[in-house]
This record gives C-alpha cells, sequence and structure tokens, in this order.
C-alpha cells in the first residue's frame, strides 16, 4: 500500500518539477526584482526599495493602461462567447464526418503561427489592402477604412483566434444535455426562446464558464497581436512590460507592472468565479 | 376527457419503413398500450403523438380535430420518459412547477398545485431536493406529477418503468394507472413488456413492423389472438399445426391434430382450406390423471421445479412439443410416458401465417 502510494507520489516529480523550474523560480525571481533599486550599469542594483510600486499605484497612467487591458479582455471573452456559442451549438449536433470536419475548421486559427496569423491580417486590412479595395471597387465605401492600428482589430483579431477556446468547452456541456430535457420542456408548453433561456443556457454553463475565464486570461497576457496590430497608437499592458523590460531596461518596474497585471486578473477571475459559483453548482448535474 | 383517433399513420426514414399505417383509436379516459419488441413502431407512433415527430402521411385526431399542425408546445399533452428527462439544474418543486410557471400562474397557485400533485404521487417532503439526489422511482414519480400537474389533454407514457428495478416497477405501476383512473386522462403506453401491458391497460395494440398486428383488450389479445406472432409476444404459449377437418357454424371448427379430433373456437375469417396452428396456453393443459381421457401422448422430456409451480415439457408422438405447468409436487420423471388433457375452452385456432 505505501509502497504504490510512494510510486504514485513519484509518477508527479517530473510535471513538479517542470512547473518548479519554469515557473516558481522565475515568479519568485520576478517578484523579487520588483523591490529591487534601478540600476546604474546593470539592470537592477542591490538594495530594496518599495518605488516602483508606489510609482505603478500612483500614476494614472498605468491604471488607465491597466483598465484599458482589463476591459478589452472582457470586451474579447463575451463577443468570443456571442460568435461561439452558435458554432458549438452546430458542432454539438454534428456526427460522422460534418463533425471531423467542423472541429478542424475550428481549430484551423491554431493551425497557423501567431506572426503569420497576424502579418496576414496587416496586410488584408492595410489602407490599400484587398479589403479596402474590394469595399471600394464594390462601392461601399469611398474612402479606405483605417482598420490597421486600431483597438478594434486588435479585438477582432483575438476573438479569431480565440473562439476554439471558447467552442470546444461549450460544445462538451451541450453535448451532454439529454435531447429528452428539450422534448419535456417543449411538450410542458416551452417557446424555443424559453427552451432556450430555461434549459439549454443553465446547463452550457459549465461550458461557458471556463470558456469565458480562459478567453479572458489569454486575451490579458495576448502580447504578439496587440503590439502588431495596435501599432504604436494602442498601448496593452503586455506591449508596456516588454517595453519597460526590453526598449529602457528598467526591470524592476517591468516587474512590478506584471505583478500588477497578474493580481488583477486574478482577482477579476476570482470575483467571476464566486459571482457565478451557484449557477455552476446547479448546473453540476 | 379526450378521444383521440389515429389514422392511417405513415413515416420513413430514408430506407426504413417506421411506420406503415398505423390506426388506433383510444375513447375518453382509456389506456391504451402499444405492445411490441423495440423498432416495431411503438415509440414513433408515441412521438408523433407528442408532436415531437412529424408523420409522412396519415391523421392524428384528438376529439374529432386534427392535431398535426399543432406544434408540441401548444399540444397540451403530458409526456413521461424512460430516463425521467428532469431538468437536473431545478428542484424537485420547480421542476414540477416549471410547466405552471410558463403558463404565468400565479406563485401561490404554483405553490399550491405543486403541492397537491406532490402528495398525490406521495413526494412530500422532497420539494428542495435536486434530481440526482432522489431516487429512481422517486424521480420517475416527479417526472408523473410534472406532467399530471398540467391537467393534460392526454398523458404520453415512454416506457416509464424500464429503468426501475422490479420491486419499484410494481408499484410505479399501480401508481400510474389509479392516477389515470382516478383523473380520468385517456392515455398512451409504450412498453415491451407483456404483463405490464395486461396489467394496465384498457386496451393493447400489439405492433409489428411498423403496423398494428392486433388491437383488443388484453384478454382478447391473450385468449384469441389473430396470429402467432401476437400469441408469442403474450406469453407462453404451444402451438400445433393441425389440419381443420370442416367448419362448425360461426367461429368453431373441427380439426385434425397430434393424433385426436377437436372442436375449438377459431379466427371468425378462417376458411376449413387454410393451414392453421392451434394455439394452447401451458395453462389450458395439464397432465390427465389415471383413469381419465387424455387428449394427446407424449413423453415428458425435460421438467423445472419454479417454486409456485413445475415446469414440464412432453414431446408428442408425432414430433410435436407441448410446454405445460403442473402444481409443484406433482411427480414427474423424465421420459414417462403420459397423457394430457386439454380445456377446450382455451384452445384458440389462427391462420399459419408466415413471420
Amino acid at each position: 500500500m505505501i509502497k504504490s502510494r510512494h510510486l504514485r507520489l513519484l509518477l508527479g516529480v517530473p510535471a513538479v518539477a517542470l512547473i518548479f523550474v519554469f515557473m516558481i523560480l522565475p515568479i519568485t525571481n520576478m517578484v523579487e526584482m520588483s523591490f529591487r533599486v534601478p540600476g546604474a550599469v546593470d539592470p537592477f542594483g542591490d538594495d530594496y526599495t518599495l518605488m516602483h510600486y508606489a510609482r505603478v499605484f500612483g500614476d494614472g497612467f498605468y491604471w488607465n493602461v491597466l483598465v484599458r487591458s482589463l476591459l478589452t479582455a472582457a470586451g474579447v471573452a463575451i463577443l468570443c462567447l456571442i460568435v461561439s456559442f452558435p458554432i458549438a451549438w452546430h458542432l454539438s449536433k454534428a456526427s460522422g464526418m460534418k463533425a471531423a470536419l467542423l472541429y478542424a475548421l475550428i481549430a484551423s486559427p491554431l493551425m497557423t503561427g501567431v506572426l503569420v496569423r497576424n502579418f496576414g491580417w496587416m496586410i488584408v486590412t492595410a489602407l490599400n489592402g484587398p479589403l479596402n479595395e474590394s469595399l471600394i471597387a464594390l462601392g461601399i465605401i469611398s474612402q479606405p477604412l483605417r482598420l490597421l492600428f486600431t483597438q478594434t482589430l486588435v479585438i477582432l483579431a483575438l476573438v479569431h483566434v480565440f473562439v476554439p477556446f471558447m467552442v470546444l468547452p461549450i460544445n462538451n456541456a451541450l453535448r451532454n444535455i439529454p435531447d429528452n430535457l428539450v422534448e419535456a420542456s417543449v411538450s410542458m408548453g416551452a417557446s424555443r426562446y424559453r427552451v432556450f433561456r430555461d434549459i439549454i443556457l443553465p446547463l452550457s454553463f459549465p461550458g461557458i464558464q471556463p470558456g469565458l475565464i480562459l478567453v479572458y486570461v489569454l486575451a490579458v497576457a495576448a502580447y504578439v497581436t496587440p503590439a502588431l496590430l495596435g501599432g504604436q497608437m494602442v498601448t496593452y499592458m503586455p506591449t508596456l512590460i516588454i517595453a519597460e523590460l526590453t526598449g529602457t531596461f528598467r526591470w524592476p518596474l517591468g516587474s512590478a507592472l506584471a505583478i500588477m497585471l497578474s493580481l488583477s486578473t486574478i482577482l477579476v477571475v476570482g470575483v467571476f468565479t464566486a459571482l457565478t459559483w451557484r449557477l455552476m453548482e446547479r448546473a453540476r448535474a | 376527457m379526450a378521444t383521440v383517433d389515429v389514422k392511417n399513420l405513415r413515416k420513413r426514414y430514408d430506407d426504413f419503413v417506421a411506420l406503415d399505417g398505423v390506426s388506433i383509436a383510444a375513447r375518453s379516459g382509456e389506456l391504451v398500450t402499444l405492445l411490441g419488441p423495440s423498432g416495431c413502431g411503438k415509440s414513433t407512433t408515441l412521438r408523433c403523438l407528442a408532436g415531437f415527430l412529424e408523420p409522412d402521411g396519415g391523421e392524428i385526431e384528438l376529439d374529432g380535430q386534427s392535431i398535426l399542425a399543432t406544434p408540441s408546445n401548444r399540444r397540451g399533452f403530458g409526456v413521461v420518459f424512460q430516463n425521467y428527462a428532469l431538468f437536473p439544474h431545478m428542484t424537485v418543486a420547480e421542476n414540477i412547477g416549471y410547466g405552471l410557471k410558463l403558463r404565468k400562474c400565479s406563485a401561490d397557485e404554483i405553490k399550491t398545485r405543486v403541492h397537491d400533485v406532490m402528495s398525490l404521487v406521495k413526494l412530500t417532503g422532497l420539494e428542495h431536493r435536486m434530481p440526482r439526489e432522489i431516487s429512481g422511482g422517486q424521480q420517475q414519480r416527479v417526472a408523473l406529477a410534472r406532467a399530471l400537474v398540467l391537467k393534460p389533454k392526454l398523458l404520453l407514457l415512454d416506457e416509464p418503468l424500464a429503468n426501475l428495478d422490479a420491486r419499484l416497477r410494481d408499484e410505479v405501476r399501480w401508481l400510474i394507472r389509479d392516477l389515470q383512473q382516478q383523473s380520468g386522462i385517456t392515455a398512451f403506453y409504450v412498453t415491451h413488456d407483456q404483463s405490464e401491458a395486461m396489467a394496465i391497460s384498457d386496451m393493447v395494440a400489439v405492433m409489428k413492423k411498423g403496423r398494428v398486428a392486433q388491437f383488443a383488450s388484453p384478454r382478447e389479445i391473450y385468449q384469441k389472438p389473430v396470429e402467432r406472432y401476437v400469441a408469442d409476444f403474450t406469453g407462453e404459449a404451444n402451438f400445433l399445426s393441425c389440419r381443420p377437418l370442416r367448419a362448425l357454424g360461426e367461429g368453431r371448427m373441427r380439426v385434425r391434430v397430434g393424433g385426436a379430433e377437436l372442436d375449438v373456437e377459431c379466427v371468425p375469417s378462417l376458411k376449413p382450406d387454410d393451414a392453421a396452428e392451434l394455439l394452447l396456453r401451458p395453462e389450458s393443459l395439464a397432465l390427465a390423471g389415471s383413469g381419465e381421457a387424455a387428449t394427446f401422448r407424449g413423453k415428458i422430456v425435460k421438467s423445472a421445479f419454479l417454486g409456485a409451480s413445475q415446469h414440464c415439457e412432453i414431446a408428442l408422438a408425432d414430433g410435436g412439443v407441448l410446454k405445460l405447468t403442473t402444481p409443484p409436487n406433482t411427480p414427474v420423471r423424465i421420459g414417462e410416458d403420459v397423457g394430457i388433457t386439454v380445456d377446450r375452452s382455451h384452445a384458440w385456432l389462427m391462420p399459419e401465417v408466415a413471420a
């Protein structure tokens, strides 16, 4: 008994080692770094200080960027949900070849490298790119649309790539709803809308909640897409942090910003989870 | 409450004919059972009644009015499913009150009506439990209450006892019959269990490959089946192929079977020249005592003690085998020559139909 228990614990060692070396250590290192004084030659000095936190929390500029990051991520998550639900519905009703094809199509945004995908967006949405040119040729617009380097495009591109993370858990939840429940509610007099509101939506929540959290967390931390498609005009926390780390070499300040972002993300996810706890408990059949 | 007329209902899926002209009628307050093996079309018929499926042809009338154009959610029928189909995210009381909520009843009215129906199905005290926290029997009673609380014009039950163990099955079966009788709701009941069908129904439709093989009272289905399929499906049966000799007036015939000549009742349409089979239920046969005139003679080839009775199989001289039940303590020895007496009022002659 004892021996097999030890053996089982042993199986966890590689995973724990990996997380320790590549997550716990760097994070500890970063937390420590955020309390260091700025260095004259090196990225940071030997003494400890609270000045970076004082600056980060005291400066309206950082708060602005943080709030914009969190709100944009929330917007991306909600748009993703709206786009993904009908897709998940169709996927959950499909089987055989049709289901396989749908899975492939849904996963397609993830099959392209992040740079290629974003350069694709840049080419398509450029002022003289194919999108603007076709719209002008069709007579829908007379002046090219300024899409590139706007917040709208950043949101659009993030929604595009995160759709699979929303579709798959919702598809799972929908597949677990027996058809009989719909028939039962219909026989009791429910309209299509009431079936959706009273039965489908609450019972798909075990897919919606993780989908929202997953997409939100990914969107908050997204760097490449905002950096390439947002340009210099729109600043988000990840772009700002990277700029501090690699541009101005103020590592302690960058660390403090990163910790500010992590803590606020954890807070948002925590509050969201607490608020939706009852819904989850009920739907967990 | 309501009469139902199902006329010549048809439904096909690609090249599979699910319903091939099904006609059944239910008088007001009757419980009609659709009995048959899986794939015979009994559930398809029920789903057409409920409005979950649209038939390709035929007609369904409720009190003389066609309901085919009425969508499922406007038909006002109660449906009870094999797997209960309770809403897992609602409490027992919310499940039962859901239909009332859809009808915009006041909170007070919902509360009283839910309370009343819950005491009717003996669920009082479970109002705030979730479906996953109660037993299968209780879940099926919630499903029943949920349908009854809406005072449906028609109650549709799709194998409601199939997921319950034997003891609960009996209990819930009587509950369903009692509630249906008390409320006078016309009901359709789908099952593949013949004893369930016999016990609960006013009328039974035995279904075979998308058609109704026979639609009659349980007694008639059991004692006067129109063909071997129906006899087989409704209980233990012996079949002896025989030669009709001549008609003896309306529905009676003299036949030659197993070395004997018998005068028996028969399917009215049977003619003397038709190939025919004699149905003998095990309980209409007995071992002949000494000095009793035996109809058939044969050798005991098998016997099994079943507690309340004893099961015997007897090979007749002409190759046929008869199964019969004897009292538990009748001495039987394998290989023994015995005589068999036949209760002629329970012998029944049917045309031989290719299965």
